[in-house]
Parts: C-alpha cells; structure tokens; sequence
C-alpha cells in the first residue's frame, strides 16, 4: 500500500493537511498585514532611535580615523610624562591634513569634550603651523600654547583612541578612565551628574507621592458622586490639563512667591510678618507644588477609571459582615485599585523624571535635574555622544523601575480602564 | 488611480503652498525680538528684493539645524545664534564660511564692512545683528539710595533684598570678579586672562556663593529672558541681572519704575548664520547682505534697544531721532554701545566659553547645589 492512498483528499484533490496549511498560511499572513504598520511605526519610530542612540554612545571611530598615526606612536607611550618627539611629529602630520581638508573644526570639538581648553589650543595651531619648519616638532608644537607642555592634554587625546568607548557612561556618573586604565573619580568640584541623577529621582518619587495622596480622594469622589456633580468636578480636573504647561508654570510663580498673591494673603490674615514671608517658590518646595499640580491629572484620570468598575456593593457586604469601615476600605476597596495605583504611579513617575521646563523655572538652586543636562548636551554642546548615553541610562533606570514594579506587584494588575 | 494622483496634485500643491519653495527661511528667537527684526529689515528687504522671507521661531542652540542636515531635509536657510554657536557651528562645517569685505556692503561713507563691525567676529561663519548688554537693574520704589556701580550689585549691607542672576554660569563669573576688585582691562581682557589662572574661577564661584547664603541677600535664578523686570516689578527682587531690551521695554514701554545700571555691562552679540546647504543658499546670501546693511540694521533698533553691530548705523539713528517707534523718545542713549553706557564693560568671549563651558558648567552646577 502506498501511502498516498492514506491521505485524505479535498475535491480539488490536494491532501486536507496541506490544504489547511496553505490556508491557514494565508489567515497568517493577513494578520501579520493588520499589525505589520503598527509594528513597521514601533520599529521605525522606537526601536531604530533607540538603536541609534546606543550606537552613538559607543562609537567613537571618527576621532581614531582622524589621528592615525597619532594613536599608532602613542601605542608605546605610557603616559606617565610628555609623549616623545614621535607623537608630536605624528600628531603635527595628522592635524596639517585635517586642516588643509577643513575638517579639523570636527576634532577640535571633540577634543574639548574630553578636556576643555582645547579647542582654542588647537584652532592656534591650525594657524601657526602652516609656518612650522621640518623637525623638532615637540619644541614647535610646545611653543604654540602652554596647555601642550601639560600631559593632561596628551592623556586626553589618549582617552580617545579606542574605536569603541563606554567613557560617556563613565562619565555620566562623574567617573573616568585614568592612564593606568583605572576607574577613578573626576575632580571634586566638578561631580554633578550623581547629585542630579539623585536629585531627579527624588523629584519624581516626591511629586508620585503627593500626586498620588491627592488623586486618591478627588478619584474616589469622581467615582461615588451623582453624574452631574461628577461631570463637573471632571471638568476641573482636566481643565488645567488643557492649559499650556508653561502657562500653569507661570501662575504658581505668580501665586507663590514671595510677593505673591498667597504670601500677601498670608500677610492680610495676620499669619505672617510682611517681612518674613515663607519662600514657596525658586526651590525644591516649588518644584513639588507645580509638577504635582500639572501631572496630577495623569494620576487621577486611571484611579478613576478603576474606581468606577467596583461595585458600591462590596463595601456593603463587608461592613455587613462586621468590618469598621476602615477595614472595609483597606480589606475589600484598597487592594481593589491597586491596578489603578499602579497605573497611576508609573505614569505620574516616567513622566516627572524627564521633566525639565518647569524645574528649571520654578526650582530656583536646585532647578536643574538630569534632563536639563541632556538638553544642554543636545542643545548647547552638541555633544550627542553624551546625551545619548545618559538618554539610555535614564531610559535603563525607568526599565529598572518597570522590573522592581512587575516584581512587585505584577504588570498584568495595570489597568488604564 | 485619477483619483489618487489627484490627491497627490492637490497634496504637492498645498505643501508647495505652505511652505512657499522660494522663501528665505530664516530660525530666530521669536516675541519682540524677531518682531523688530522682521519689521526693522526682513520686511523692507524682502520687499527691495522681491524675495519672500519667512520668520520661524525656535528655542536656540543647534540641535535642530544638526538634525535637519543628519536627516537630509534641510528647511531653514539663515539661524540667528548666539557667538557660541557660530563657532560650534562653524568647526562642525554647519554654516558658510564669509568673506565679510566681498560678501557684506560697505558703510555709507565707503568703510568695508569688516571695520565698521564693533569688534571682530568669532569666527568666520558669523555676521552680528545686534549688539546686546548683561546690565543690571533695580527696582527704584524698594530701594533708599541708588546704585550706580557693579560693587553695588553684590553690596547687601547697603542695598539689603534678593537679587536675580542667570543660571548658569555665563557672565556671571565675569561680574563676581569685576566686583571683588578684579581691574576689568579694555573690553574685560584682564578678567579673562584672569580666568584662566588657578584659582580665579573658585574665587569667583564663592563671591556668587556668599551672596546667594547672605541673610540681607539670597538669589533666584533666571532662566527666561522675560522673568528679570517680571522679578523686580512684583517686588521679589530688588536687583537683577538681565538683558538691557527687556529692561527697557519695561521701563519705557510699561513706565514700571526700573532703573539700569550700566556700570561693568557685558556686551554680547547676535548673529546670523549662514546655513550650508539651505534650501535657497543663493537668495539667502543676497537677503542676508541686504539685512545687515547700515539702514537696514538701524530699521531695528526702532522696535527694541539692541544696537546694531554697524557703527554706521548709529549715525543713521542720530540723525533720525526721536528714534523709537512711539515718536518721542531718544534712542541712542539707550543703546549699550552709547558712550555713556560704555565707561566700563566686557566683551562676553565667547571662545573662552567655547573652551570652557563644559567644565565651568558642571563647578556651576556643584557650587548651586551646596548653597545653603
């Protein structure tokens, strides 16, 4: 018996098996059609910039392909003093070429991201050595400024050599390489970026709390009011939402500094001297009150929209049953919006850890948060490489808190509705 | 399909339209600045060379002329930027490269361009537009006697109340110094070379310090152009450093009683950039030249106190006075390049900021967050 006589044929006479597979294969295919533009848009849109970004972090190939022979005489130079004739000699090689083809300005710029001072050590030399004479260029080079008689300088074109470099992210938390390959601290006056990465956490795990003790009830009442009281209370609730930021910046400062309308109310009521009024603005407190006031919409709207779906019901039977109310709440109606409150708190934290406009305007000394410090990178310095590394580890840190949250409380229990 | 390359017709159409192909583009700050600027010379050059200009606004820095020349869809073909970003922008091969004698009219009487400017340009790619000042300026309704000088400025004992400073640390190092008795040089060179010696720069950081833990002092920061006068008129400072225009604007145009104190001003300029590549390269040299001409620069200064970067232009606004835009009042005087106003003054470097502002940003950063 052969075994094509086994199978079982359709009326075209193509086996069953093979017949459900090719259509089968089709629902498949059209399905995977259906989502292939969103997941086209999550590529293009998510995954490509993300990719980017690492990349850009990492590569540091253009200032190994502009100083060759610079890094092929450094190879034995250890770094403990001036490198020898030979590196000045390279470098003097690699430096006249990168002027006469224009492009010097590129290393200058990022040379001075290694160690500032450099740039116009460097735009002094593309000047005067077109004058140099041949040999002895270590005397020539020195003779320009005196930052290249200081081994610093040197070290830091070191620094750069490797094609590939996690220096940014070092960097990101005020560390460094040094010559003997070792991880060490930058100089003390100059660690900033841990205070900003604690003060920026800090910033957000404070408005989370406030926006979350504040939603909490103003949610509970949207839920239990009649509709056309709840309609209303809705309404003021998002109405901020749909004002500019900046605008509802710009009130606080109004309402609360020192000669602001709430101090000068203060002072009419007799609560405080007119002169020691509390300073409410251009400091941390500031800082809370205005970001807790423009994202607290983001925590009330998904404890809401839980709150709605529990039965008034339940509350009933459990005091029915003889709890307190207060055991009712925390036995039967907490744990019942903890999805909400899970929604809620990472919504109300990713957003208040990237937040800068307002901090900055509001926040007085300690206005500046890590996200300032990316857009001045962005902005300013153009050092992309750097902003792209603390964007990742910004990105890496809100993942961690994703992962601790999941851990925790498990992100199947997130609900938006 | 007719249908669809309807659409399409009707599509190009509408974004030929909106974005009207033969437009100079030109990116500047935006508010009563790019107002004077397209009233004082965009509009009366667009008009002399039949060439439409569009003003768009951005919020500074270079990020998103870098990103549009990454991306290959270059859209604006002039960026008005700080001196800082016309040097970062030129070693990065962003903007064209001028030759300010060939490329720029002469003044009137024949000067070439490059001698009528106020000082040298920082780098090649720059043409200025306005000459600003970082003054000071105190509320006169809060204070018994006046100041008149830098010291004064950090003098708490005899002028108690809080002051305004920017940010970061941008000019605010130069004045710190100036005002501990550091002798300023012409145009704040001594300052400068100052700057770069050991210790200065923490010399400088502790002068702002002590004034910020002062118990008759304390600072706010200012980060907006707009919050300086806003901070004296509401009585939340006494004295803040900011930029003259707004101060101006505020005294003159909404009569608040705010004073300017000129004394050790830092004089700052605005630039023009030409970007490599725009869209319209060709007809955004031409505006460009035709914008920054002696008359047409001092078409500005009709609508804001900024001086124009031609000294040529000066004399156009003398001769023309009352020169403001409300027909009465005397413009020159207000300008910070008047004589007046430039006994003692530095010239922001912008190179020692190119250099050095990284690292003076991040000791700026350390010493605000250890104020008490």
């Amino acid at each position: 018996m052969s075994s094509e006589t086994g199978k079982i044929l359709t009326t075209d006479g193509i086996p069953l098996e093979e017949s459900l597979k090719q259509s089968e294969k089709k629902n498949k295919i059209k399905a995977f059609l259906l989502v292939a533009p969103l997941l086209l848009f999550l590529i293009i849109t998510y995954m490509i910039p993300i990719g980017d970004m690492f990349s850009r972090s990492i590569d540091d190939k253009m200032v190994t392909n502009m100083l060759p022979k610079t890094y092929k005489a450094m190879e034995n130079w250890d770094g403990k003093e001036l490198p020898p004739e030979e590196v000045f000699e390279a470098f003097y090689l690699d430096y006249k070429i990168l002027v006469k083809n224009k492009t010097a300005g590129k290393l200058q710029t990022q040379l001075n991201y290694e160690k500032n001072g450099f740039k116009s050590v460097l735009k002094k030399l593309a000047r005067k050595q077109k004058k140099f004479e041949e040999g002895n260029y270590k005397e020539q080079i020195m003779k320009v400024h005196k930052r290249w008689r200081n081994v610093e300088y040197w070290r830091a074109i070191k620094r750069r050599a490797p094609s590939y470099t996690y220096s940014k992210y070092l960097k990101g938390i005020d560390m460094y390489s040094n010559e003997d390959g070792k991880i060490v601290q930058v100089s003390e006056d100059r660690r900033i970026h841990r205070i900003l990465w604690i003060r920026t956490v800090e910033v957000a795990f404070f408005v989370t709390l406030f926006c979350f003790l504040m939603a909490y009830p103003i949610a509970h009442l949207l839920a239990t009011l009649p509709m056309k009281y709840s309609n209303l209370l809705m309404i003021c609730v998002l109405l901020p939402f749909w004002t500019s930021l900046l605008v509802r910046t710009a009130s606080w400062m109004i309402l609360l500094q020192q000669q602001g309308i709430v101090n000068d109310f203060f002072v009419w009521i007799g609560l405080v001297a007119d002169d020691n009024r509390p300073e409410m603005m251009y400091n941390k407190t500031g800082t809370y009150v205005a970001m807790t006031q423009i994202l607290l919409p983001f925590m009330v709207l998904p404890l809401y929209s839980v709150m709605k779906t529990i039965s008034p019901s339940l509350m009933r039977a459990g005091k029915s049953l003889g709890a307190t109310p207060a055991t009712a709440f925390f036995k039967v109606y907490f744990p019942l919006t903890i999805p909400g409150i899970g929604a809620g708190c990472l919504l109300v934290f990713i957003l208040a850890i990237g937040y800068y406009i307002t901090p900055a305007l509001v926040g007085g000394a300690s206005g500046t948060l890590i996200s300032n410090q990316i857009a001045y990178h962005m902005k300013s310095t153009l050092d992309w490489s750097f902003a792209s590394a603390m964007g990742l580890m910004l990105l890496t840190g809100v993942l961690v808190i994703y992962w601790i949250y999941n851990k925790l409380v498990g992100v199947d229990n997130i609900k938006l509705g | 399909m007719r249908k669809l390359s309807k659409l399409l017709l009707a599509l190009t159409f509408a974004v030929s339209v909106s974005t009207s192909a033969f437009a100079v583009v030109v990116a500047s700050w935006g508010g009563a600045y790019t107002e004077s600027q397209k009233l004082g010379y965009g509009d009366p050059t667009s008009k002399a060379l039949g060439v439409p200009i569009e003003w768009v606004d951005y919020s500074g820095g270079l990020s998103e002329i870098k990103a549009q020349i990454e991306a290959g869809a270059i859209t604006w073909d002039i960026i008005d930027v700080f001196a800082y970003d016309t040097i970062n922008g030129c070693d990065e091969g962003i903007f064209v490269e001028f030759d300010f004698d060939k490329d720029f009219p002469p003044a009137p009487d024949g000067t070439p361009a490059s001698e009528d400017f106020f000082t040298d340009m920082p780098s090649k790619c720059a043409v200025g537009n306005i000459l600003y000042s970082w003054n000071y300026a105190y509320n006169s309704d809060l204070l018994k006697s006046t100041p008149s000088t830098l010291k004064d400025f950090f003098n708490t004992s005899r002028f108690p109340g809080k002051r305004a400073i920017y940010k970061s640390a941008l000019t605010n190092l130069e004045i710190a110094l100036a005002a501990d008795g550091v002798k300023m040089g012409k145009g704040g060179e001594f300052i400068y070379k100052k700057l770069e010696e050991p210790g200065y720069v923490d010399r400088a950081m502790n002068k702002i310090k002590a004034l910020c833990e002062d118990p008759n002092g304390g600072c706010v920061f200012w980060s907006a152009g707009a919050q300086p006068p806003e901070l004296l008129m509401s009585g939340e400072v006494v004295m803040a450093t900011g930029w003259n225009g707004r101060f101006f604007n505020a005294a003159v145009g909404e009569g608040a009683p705010i004073v300017q104190v000129w004394d050790g001003q830092g004089l700052d300029y605005e630039y023009f950039a030409l970007v490599k590549g725009g869209p319209n390269q060709e007809d955004a040299m031409k505006a460009l030249a035709m914008m920054t001409s002696t008359e047409m620069l001092a078409g500005s200064a009709k609508y804001i106190a900024y001086a124009p970067w031609r000294k040529s232009s000066i004399a156009v606004m003398q001769a023309g006075e009352p020169w403001y835009k409300d027909g009465k009042t005397n413009m020159v005087p207000h300008m910070p390049t008047a004589p007046a106003n430039l006994k003692r003054y530095f010239l922001v470097d912008a190179e020692y900021w190119a250099d050095n502002g990284t690292e003076l940003g991040e000791k700026w950063e350390a010493m605000k967050a250890s104020i008490k």
